[in-house]
């Protein structure tokens, strides 16, 4: 049998029982979103399309820093100056490293409005996010669309991983039923995250993914993995069983409250960064010429096609240009909320 | 041989910085009272109105009580009881 030469780059891949020719075909058909291209999302990126899916949607909203770099293995110093997106950094790379994935920058925050159209397209949603808001609306679609997802999180040295199929595994909230509340965890400024942890966690999640993609779900991972690589353990806790004893609101109710609006907010303190992002949609894009113009009469204003710094007294604004922001030199959203209408309007 | 509760890192500075914990029990609830007893501020870190908090899982053996007998579920000398947060990071 010839071997359509397109896949030859697969051959290792292939050779590999659970994927094989057939495998690696669906692959290419395959579609996926991750949501979030952080620490765990870079390592997921990098490690599907290095595989070969045929398309992945990559969904973050902030930028990148030079502190990302220690983990964040798709960016670099480069990317840092030129103030750039981190889904359309990492889409640039992943394009150099695999010209056959078609690569979908987004550049937006996920929420309850707009979490249905990122990912209803798409074969799988991959967990590369950094707080349970957004956790639970990918949750709550994924149960509502049918799709598979793959939940990660890690600190530390430590991390977690489970396999989300709708129907037939518990879902997120069967097993985590709620998020810490602020103050109550360790974040990664308190307590640091290595970067073997992310690699462990998120190949733990590429894996899952590339069963799922290749047809394989009786393989998957039905435990919820903790491992922690500094004090070497590695765990499986048993979790099958929660599907069917609990009453589930998500997957048993089929009450989707997260994407109803029943929790949630519309700011959101940034994990350890002493910042706030406030969503704020505006119709169309925000004009930065304009803004800059008015701007720089009360303090330094730079920007490009994808986002315009401003800093004012003690205070940092990274806006988008749909109107979304991130002020850095406050954990308080109230006051966020009062810089964003002071300085940028509405 | 007592039950050993496995302290997760968050809370260990409550704990004497121990990563294990031997306590006695014959519940699950029992164990953990224990442990608060040993070690008094933890209660408000693991309990909220007399159930584990939300945000914290408890296993017996590896297997998640919630779906054995919850607080109840009964416990036996050498059996491991692990305390896992959620982790949220990413």
């Amino acid at each position: 049998m010839t071997i359509d030469p397109s896949l030859e780059r697969y051959s290792r891949q292939m050779r590999f029982g659970g994927v094989g020719v057939e495998g690696q075909k669906r692959l290419r058909a395959a579609k996926v979103a991750l949501c979030g291209c952080g620490a765990l999302g870079t390592v997921l990126a990098n490690a599907l399309v290095r595989a070969g899916i045929g398309y992945l949607r990559l969904i973050d909203r902030d930028f990148i820093e030079t502190h990302n770099l220690q983990r964040q293995i798709l960016f670099d110093e480069a990317d840092v100056t030129a103030n750039l997106p981190k889904a359309e950094a990492a889409a640039r790379k992943l394009r150099l490293i695999n010209s056959q994935v078609t690569i979908e920058p987004v550049v937006t925050d996920i929420d309850r409005t707009n979490i249905l159209s990122l990912v209803s397209d798409a074969d799988l949603i991959l967990d590369g996010t950094d707080n349970f808001e957004i956790r639970y609306i990918i949750n709550d679609a994924a149960v509502k669309l049918g799709k598979p997802w793959v939940y990660g999180g890690v600190i530390g040295s430590h991390g977690q991983t489970m396999t989300i199929i709708p129907g037939e595994t518990p879902c997120l909230r069967c097993v985590i039923e709620a998020a810490p509340a602020p103050g109550e965890a360790a974040t990664c400024e308190t307590a640091g995250v290595l970067a073997p942890t992310v690699n462990v966690i998120a190949s733990y999640q590429a894996t899952e993914a590339i069963k799922i993609l290749t047809g394989h779900v009786e393989s998957i991972n039905r435990d919820l993995i903790f491992l922690d690589v500094w004090e070497n353990v590695h765990k499986r806790f048993s979790i099958s069983k929660l599907r069917e004893r609990n009453n589930c609101v998500c997957c048993k109710q089929n009450k989707f409250e997260w994407l109803d609006g029943a929790h949630g907010s519309q700011t959101t303190s940034l994990c350890g960064r002493n910042a706030v992002q406030v969503s704020h949609r505006v119709a169309g894009r925000l004009d930065f010429d304009a803004m800059a113009n008015q701007l720089g009469t009360v303090g330094s204003v730079s920007f490009n096609r994808f986002m315009l710094k401003f800093i004012v007294e003690d205070y940092e604004f990274t806006v988008f240009p749909d109107g979304r922001a991130i002020i850095k030199g406050t954990n308080d959203p109230d006051k966020a909320r009062t810089l964003y209408a002071k300085y940028i309007g509405h | 041989m007592p039950i050993k509760i496995q302290i997760p890192t968050l809370l260990r500075e409550h704990a004497g910085g121990k990563t294990t914990v031997e306590a006695k029990g014959d519940t699950v609830k029992a164990a953990l009272d224990d442990l608060c007893a040993q070690f008094p501020a933890l209660a408000a870190k693991i309990f909220e109105r007399g159930e584990v908090r939300m945000h914290l899982n408890v296993y017996l053996n590896s297997e998640d009580v919630r779906y054995l007998e919850e607080l109840a579920t009964k416990t036996k000398d050498g059996d491991e009881l692990d305390i896992i947060p959620a982790v949220a990071g990413g």
